[in-house]
């Protein structure tokens, strides 16, 4: 019964800001605030008190594949906790962030949509109730860009919507041939009927599913609204996009419906590892030359899906482990990033690295966490980045892929590189910066000292005795899809 | 037993450091001190105790993060040493406004690298090789100059960077021999085979770039001028290169199974490494610098030892390791009292301090004629053991072997008369020739800073005396003997008491004729064609080498060094930011050119079922 919370409560939230808000957004910061931390107490708690448990939730009490299920296993579990902690903390930045620009209620219910849109495509186990409520995350995703109301921001936010409105028109004519060869839409109904129909259809929908989702995703080649789209919206929507918005309609859904639904075929793990080192290395290679901050981020945002990619297409234990892992520490060190960046920018009115300067002095948490999350996206230990890129390459040797196993070193070793650059120019450059435009809130501060805490604390996940509580459940899930299809069809 | 000890050798600096962010400055060097006394002594305990926990560990392979053989506890030891002694420098003319930083910094810096050290699991080499590395950019992002960070992010992305590659490495030996389970110890690796050679080269690219050997060295010249000079003294001049060299000696004792032309490849990259880098040491200006590239040649000495395959030649090559470290972190020290002193590191803008800090000068006067292999200090005997060990490899190779193995030579004792013509240079434009007016009230640097160089020189001076009793015998042999080499008997052509009383015969030979012959010497105003003796008319001896700047075809090479064009992290960087271009160009912003990329990708991926 607790499922359907997740895509009420933001909802609900969402049209409740719109109602009682009024001109004022102190309301809307207020409910919005509540059910972010709501939902990020609920989804802890599921976590952590119902490890294991698979739950089902029958929407209207209707079986499939006549109804819609709602399911909760140890993968939704873990992407819950993320949304709604990268969402939580997005809305604290959001509080004095958002003030620079207006004081509108509408930025934090377009913000409600997008969590509600997300967690329905998280718990939902039907792939066009799936499709529907990616539709409604990326139709708050597109306004949030445009957010700012400058023409770069409009710009992006139109190519934004006509990529990915190509890319749902693929994965909507994917779920049609589906439905047609399998007179279902639940996922685990799908996973059932699919190997007794010619494989394929299998590989056909595959092949629409993987540009379609890809798009989703940002892998490379159909990355290129990325850098615009992320380096145009507010900070905090950036972290959204580039944290978790990448991921959920993205790699979550290529995780459940590559490797639960259709069995992780053999040539589509392949063409995983082919697309995640392509990622890996053309995404830092085009990182690396940046000198617009927010697009450097968010050109790593390409590379390191890549590394999710590539942990998942070793489709070992450990691969999924590290991508799994690697999938986690992103959310945490990018959106980090993106808030550093938001904050510099609020400060210096740029994004532009040439023109900063020491900013040491003036804005020490920020330099601070810039620093802390430099060092976890490049691998350094002790932060969360160096462990789980330790783990991918580990399973890539495993496996028997040296070669993969060096690209990766050589992106983390361009990664490393892009990001002195970033601490060189962006925070210890020669200019000595004694003011800045506008100061950095509370709210602000907050966000990237927790997240900063985070880039370490986060390496203890896979510790014995964390692992199997966070990471092993999720690794266990992904290579079984038999206990999906039990667990969900109850057979 | 030994365990809790090893333990707290990583930990407790670990611990002090991490105090050390809430206590004030007084508190913070009193912990420091503590726990590097405490360190120290737990050395020397496991010194005297012959602890060696490896082959008696009754712990299971999978559970062994720690343990101690006999080339750990050298590192061990010179590195607690050579701590506690900068430590003594660092107790006051830390700049004020770095000095809480500093005291964080270094027992975490102690604590990682001892950590490093006493790794057998290959996870935890890789988790603290990667912490000292980023002590290293902290360090260097301490220095107050304008040109700290980029010098900092230079050093991150060489000395950062090649930890992927020891990662890669680690990872590509604990996979293979699953049996190891990632024992540093257990892992023994022919080089053959695509993945064990490729772990080499991993291996290799580490070392070679935490020491700073050639091409790797490029992040050491503008860190020695640019970090706190406490840190450099620390770091590059003693415990980097302890890391550096400790791994390469590992490596090709125990990981490895090294093949012959393994050896000539080392050889011939050390020698690369001693030319190239006192070439550069010649023509430098910025005393920090030259310093810089003198740690880079020494390190070429080292690898040719370590990495020769002679046993005499591989303790040669660890022993000047430990001379190294002590010679070269004492001239970083004897340079940073004069700096403090006079605010400069320029050599145009030093000279004649010599009879202001007659202390500070002896050390640096003592550390510059070990560096430069003088006997009978430190640097000659450690050089001769691997010019003798070269010279028995060379003996027992094939003729083209051998003809290589006498070019690298003669091109190493090359590198040791440039290595002294340089340190005249430094020598004259810091201590001696005429004193800028400037300087006038120059006194002795602070009697802990005396205290500091002086006991470094005089390690300079006992263990060129007593180094076979000293260094060799107790420390540098056994390692031999543990890793199964054949001990070296000496050659009987050296020997330091004789070396001493031909020297002091040669000394009092000179001073009776100086006495006999002795004229009134008669003081006069240098002559300069009727104008007055102008500042700018300072000979300050950083022109000394100038002819070998301008002389063809060095002028083109010198050009081209002073340009970076030899420079891997400037081409790699060239390379990179061309690729990067190139798919930038590919980016235009139409939406029109991306939906065809989404339409082709898809294309793609149908056709290819």
């Amino acid at each position: 019964m607790i499922l359907p919370y997740f895509i009420a409560i933001p909802l609900l939230s969402a049209f409740l800001i719109a109602l009682i808000a009024g001109r004022r957004d102190s309301w809307a910061i207020l409910l919005s605030n509540v059910a972010a931390t709501s939902l990020l107490i609920l989804s802890v708690y599921v976590l952590a008190a119902r490890h294991g448990e698979t739950l089902i939730y029958e929407m209207g009490g209707w079986m499939p594949p006549l109804g819609i299920v709602l399911v909760q296993d140890a993968l939704t579990g873990l992407m819950l906790v993320l949304v709604s902690l990268i969402s939580l903390l997005s809305l604290i930045f959001s509080v004095s962030y958002i003030r620079h620009l207006d004081r509108s209620w509408r930025y934090y219910a377009l913000f409600m949509l997008l969590i509600t849109g997300m967690n329905g495509v998280i718990i939902t186990g039907d792939l066009f109730n799936l499709f529907v409520f990616m539709e409604i995350a990326l139709f708050s995703a597109f306004a949030l860009v445009a957010y700012g109301g400058r023409a770069e921001e409009y710009e992006a936010a139109f190519k934004y919507a006509v990529m990915g409105a190509l890319s749902s028109a693929i994965i909507l004519i994917g779920i049609a041939v589906l439905y047609s060869a399998t007179s279902t839409l639940t996922m685990a109904g799908i996973a059932e009927v699919l190997p007794e129909k010619d494989p394929k259809i299998m590989y056909w929908v595959g092949g629409l599913f993987l540009a379609g989702f890809g798009l989703k995703a940002a892998v490379i080649p159909f990355h290129a609204w990325l850098p615009d789209a992320h380096s145009s919206a507010p900070a905090p929507i950036s972290a959204m996009l580039s944290g978790v918005l990448i991921k959920v309609p993205g790699i979550y859904v290529l995780m459940r419906v590559f490797m639960n639904v259709f069995g992780a075929p053999d040539l589509f793990m392949q063409t995983f590892l082919v697309l995640g080192t392509v990622s890996i290395l053309i995404g830092v290679f085009l990182a690396v030359g940046q000198w617009d901050m927010k697009r450097l981020l968010a050109y790593h945002s390409i590379s390191q899906i890549g590394y999710i990619l590539l942990g998942m297409g070793l489709a070992t234990p450990l691969g999924i482990l590290g991508a799994v892992f690697h999938l986690f520490n992103h959310a945490v060190f990018k959106s980090l990033l993106f808030y550093n960046a938001g904050a510099v920018e609020v400060a210096l009115g740029t994004r532009d690295l040439k023109r900063m300067g020491n900013l040491t002095r003036i804005l020490p948490v920020t330099s601070l966490t810039s620093m802390v999350a430099s060092l976890s996206i490049s691998g350094i230990p002790p932060f969360n980045g160096f462990f789980s890129k330790l783990i991918l390459i580990i399973a890539a040797i495993q496996a028997g892929r040296p070669g993969l196993a060096l690209a990766a070193a050589v992106g983390s070793l361009l990664t490393l590189a892009s990001f002195m650059k970033l601490q060189k120019y962006g925070f210890r450059g020669e200019r000595e910066v004694k003011t800045v435009k506008a100061t950095i809130g509370w709210g602000m501060k907050t966000a990237m000292i927790v997240l900063a805490v985070c880039c370490l604390l986060s390496s203890f996940l896979v510790m014995p005795g964390i692992r199997e509580i966070c990471l092993d459940p999720v690794v266990s899930v992904l290579l079984d899809p038999s206990r999906y299809i039990q667990m969900v069809m109850g057979r | 037993m030994a365990d809790p000890m090893l333990l707290m050798l990583i930990y407790a600096p670990l611990l002090a450091g991490a105090l050390n962010l809430f206590f004030p400055r007084v508190l913070q060097k009193i912990l420091a001190g503590l726990c590097l006394g405490l360190c120290g002594y737990l050395a020397a305990v496991l010194f005297s105790g012959g602890v060696v926990p490896f082959p008696g560990d009754s712990a299971p392979v999978p559970l062994r993060y720690f343990g101690l053989d006999r080339l750990s506890l050298f590192a061990l030891v010179a590195v607690q040493a050579l701590a506690l002694i900068i430590f003594l420098f660092t107790l006051r003319g830390v700049d004020s406004e770095i000095e809480k930083s500093f005291f964080v910094l270094y027992p975490l810096t102690l604590g990682f690298t001892n950590g490093t050290l006493l790794s057998d699991n290959a996870v935890a080499l890789m988790i603290f090789w990667g912490l000292s590395g980023l002590m290293l950019y902290l360090f260097n992002l301490l220095g107050r100059g304008a040109g700290a960070p980029e010098s900092a992010k230079k050093t991150f992305i060489l000395v950062g960077g090649s930890d992927a590659f020891l990662i890669l490495g680690l990872v590509l030996m604990g996979v293979s021999l699953p049996a190891a389970g990632w024992s540093l110890h257990l892992m023994r690796f022919p080089l053959a085979g695509f993945a064990n050679i490729l772990a080499f080269v991993c291996l290799a690219i580490a070392a070679l770039a935490k020491a700073g050997g050639f091409p790797l060295h490029t992040w050491v010249p503008p860190f020695a001028k640019e970090a706190p000079v406490e840190a450099v003294a620390f770091m590059p001049a003693s415990l980097d290169k302890i890391l550096g060299i400790y791994l390469l000696a590992r490596m090709v004792t125990s990981l490895f199974a090294v093949t012959t032309a393994v050896h000539l490849v080392l050889i011939t990259l050390g020698t690369v490494t001693v030319i190239t880098a006192v070439m550069m040491a010649l023509i430098q200006h910025n005393g920090r610098r030259l310093l810089g590239y003198h740690a880079v040649s020494q390190v070429g000495y080292m690898i040719m030892g370590v990495g020769s395959g002679s046993a005499l030649a591989f303790a040669g090559g660890l022993f000047h390791l430990l001379n190294n470290a002590i010679y070269k972190s004492s001239l970083f020290l004897t340079l940073g009292s004069v700096e403090k002193k006079t605010g400069s590191h320029e050599l145009d803008d030093l000279g004649g301090l010599g009879a202001l800090m007659p202390v500070t000068s002896l050390a640096g006067l003592i550390s510059a004629l070990s560096i430069s292999g003088i006997p009978p200090f430190n640097g000659f005997f450690s050089k001769w053991m691997i010019y003798q060990g070269l010279l028995e490899k060379a003996r027992d190779a094939s003729r083209p072997e051998a003809i290589w193995l006498l070019i690298c030579l003669v091109l190493a004792v090359f590198g040791s008369a440039l290595t002294l013509a340089s340190f005249l240079k430094f020598l004259h434009a810091v201590f001696l020739g005429k004193r800028p007016k400037v300087h006038d009230g120059v006194t002795e640097a602070p009697v802990n800073q005396r205290i500091s160089t002086a006991i470094l020189s005089l390690l300079c001076i006992v263990f060129g005396l007593f180094a076979i009793h000293i260094p060799l015998r107790e420390f540098i042999l056994p390692i031999l003997h543990e890793n199964g080499m054949a001990v070296p008997a000496y050659p009987g052509v050296y020997k330091a008491g004789l070396v001493l009383v031909m020297m002091a015969a040669a000394f009092a030979l000179a001073l009776l004729v100086y006495l006999l012959t002795r004229r009134k010497v008669r003081y006069d105003d240098v002559y300069l064609g009727g104008m007055d003796a102008l500042e700018k008319f300072r000979v300050s001896g950083t022109a000394f080498y100038r002819e070998i700047r301008d002389m063809e075809p060095l002028r083109f090479l010198y050009d081209q060094a002073e340009k970076h064009r030899f420079d891997l992290k400037e081409i790699l960087t060239g390379g990179t930011l061309r690729l990067s271009g190139l798919f930038q160009k590919v980016h235009p912003g139409f939406l029109s050119l991306y939906l065809l990329f989404i339409v082709l990708g898809m294309l793609v991926f149908l056709l290819i079922k």
